[in-house]
């Protein structure tokens, strides 16, 4: 269970999130969507405890990410890269990762297995394609097999098989109880994998509830998203 | 599943996580070879022109001329201080330049506080290891090389000797928590070291320079160091409190900024 409540923050004199306010719920995939720089990111990192709100907070499970003595059997992150020095191995980015929670040796192997990376396991991460990154990255986000998965941009730069995959990943996480909040400025791709839907758009939540209430009366989901923040996307 | 771990197990799990690192980094394996294999290599290269610098008096106290050439290997130690925290700030690729190992690190160990510590604990154990290691094979080379000119080292300078080793790879480890960048940190160390050291020629001008930590710290187990004398014991506590405050500020910036 993932609650963001009321979280501001101010980066300069810029507002990069205003009042932002929403839950996913375990066994749900909650589509996190806006343009860019709509302030997903932002809210994913405060939620990681990387940045400090000004006001809010933003819990898991009832508690900031900072005070999770394991974070990583609680919560698994998916952010932009792989997170490994490129200088490094998978596997040996993998075990310290695992060392520090107190995972046990072969859970490395287990998530190397899932995401279809035990092949290539030795090399270094910078030799990595941006897929095989992306893999990487999901791989440490399982390693504590945590009950919640928060994803930014999962499919960015997946090949159509591996999109296929983690819409599948995704969906089955939920199936197994898992709350899964992924961030995506892709509507076709959120349509086909959300439960719900919450719209942010300019750091503040200009829509939230199930795909079926943020669709509404709109044809698509892309046409709701449009009508929420129309006049901004006149740029092109 | 979420079960509170034990105080001693959460810190032995970061220490070793840190410890790992840096053995699973090319980068950290040259400061290691390099910490060792350098000042054993000097005593060889210089045993010519220590034992002419002795017998002709150069060298007022010949104690010293055992201990000179672990200087040199200092820069294994800088280098790993250095790559602790720079190599939380490399970008992990091309394909997202923005991206940092940092943010994998504070996934796992999101305690700021802690991981600064856990850090350097693991830093202090390499850096001793290799500083017991380098001190007792260049001392013995010393005694071999030299012979009867220079007088048996003893027990407690060479424990001071691996004891300055570790205060300076922790402030390594301190400056580049402070300025980000492990360019500026070796540059600034370096250049001090080999170059020309800023803090000696501050002593010209002031003997309170002879406090700052690069002339303070050798007075922890060599007799000639500048002009001003500092007894070991002072230099160690002055040096240990250079490294204190400097990891308290690093540790504080550390913990301010967004990653």
């Amino acid at each position: 269970m993932i609650a963001v409540e009321g979280v501001c923050r101010v980066r300069g004199r810029s507002r990069v999130l205003h009042e932002v306010s929403f839950t996913a719920r375990p066994g749900r995939v909650t589509g996190f969507l806006g343009p860019n720089g709509a302030g997903k990111t932002s809210t994913l990192r405060v939620l990681l405890g990387l940045d400090r709100p000004q006001a809010g907070r933003a819990l898991i499970d009832g508690r900031r990410y900072v005070e999770l003595a394991r974070p990583l059997t609680v919560a698994g992150a998916l952010l932009d890269g792989s997170g490994a020095h490129r200088s490094r191995t998978a596997r040996a980015h993998l075990r310290w990762m695992a060392v520090s929670n107190g995972l046990p040796a072969k859970r490395v192997d287990e998530v190397l297995e899932i995401v279809g990376l035990t092949g290539e396991a030795g090399k270094r991460a910078g030799r990595y394609s941006l897929g095989m990154s992306r893999r990487l990255g999901l791989a440490a986000a399982l390693l504590g097999d945590p009950p919640v998965l928060i994803l930014d941009e999962p499919v960015n730069g997946l090949d159509p098989a591996g999109i296929r995959w983690m819409r599948a990943f995704l969906r089955d996480s939920a199936a197994e109880g898992r709350t899964v909040l992924l961030s995506s400025h892709l509507m076709g791709e959120l349509a086909e994998t959300a439960d719900d839907v919450v719209i942010i758009d300019h750091g503040e939540v200009v829509a939230n509830g199930t795909l079926a209430e943020v669709v509404g009366e709109h044809p698509t989901l892309e046409d709701a998203f449009l009508a929420r923040t129309a006049g901004e996307g006149a740029s092109w | 599943m979420n079960a509170e771990p034990n105080k001693r197990d959460m810190w032995m799990g970061l220490v070793r996580a840190e410890l790992l690192k840096l053995f699973s980094l090319p980068t950290a394996w040259v400061g290691m070879v390099l910490g060792l294999v350098a000042a054993p290599a000097l005593v060889f290269l210089s045993a010519g022109g220590t034992r002419k610098a002795i017998t002709e008096g150069f060298i007022r106290d010949a104690s010293d001329a055992a201990f000179q050439p672990l200087g040199i290997g200092l820069l294994g130690a800088l280098i790993l201080g250095v790559v602790v925290v720079s190599s939380e700030h490399t970008s992990t690729g091309e394909d997202s330049p923005g991206a940092r190992q940092l943010q994998a690190t504070l996934a796992a160990m999101p305690r700021r506080g802690r991981l600064v510590v856990a850090k350097a604990v693991a830093l202090s154990l390499i850096v001793a290891v290799q500083g017991v290691i380098t001190a007792v094979a260049t001392l013995a080379l010393s005694g071999m090389v030299l012979g009867d000119l220079v007088p048996a080292p003893s027990p407690g300078r060479a424990a001071a000797a691996v004891l300055y080793w570790v205060l300076m790879g922790l402030l390594a480890y301190a400056l580049t928590l402070i300025f980000k960048s492990g360019i500026v940190t070796l540059t600034v160390l370096i250049v001090n070291i080999s170059v020309v050291s800023v803090s000696y020629l501050l002593t010209k001008v002031t003997p309170l320079a002879a406090y700052l930590p690069d002339i303070v710290g050798p007075q922890m187990f060599l007799n000639q160091v500048g002009d001003v004398r500092i007894a070991p014991a002072t230099a160690g506590v002055v040096m240990t409190a250079w490294v204190i405050a400097l990891l308290t500020l690093g540790g504080w910036l550390f913990d301010r900024r967004d990653p």
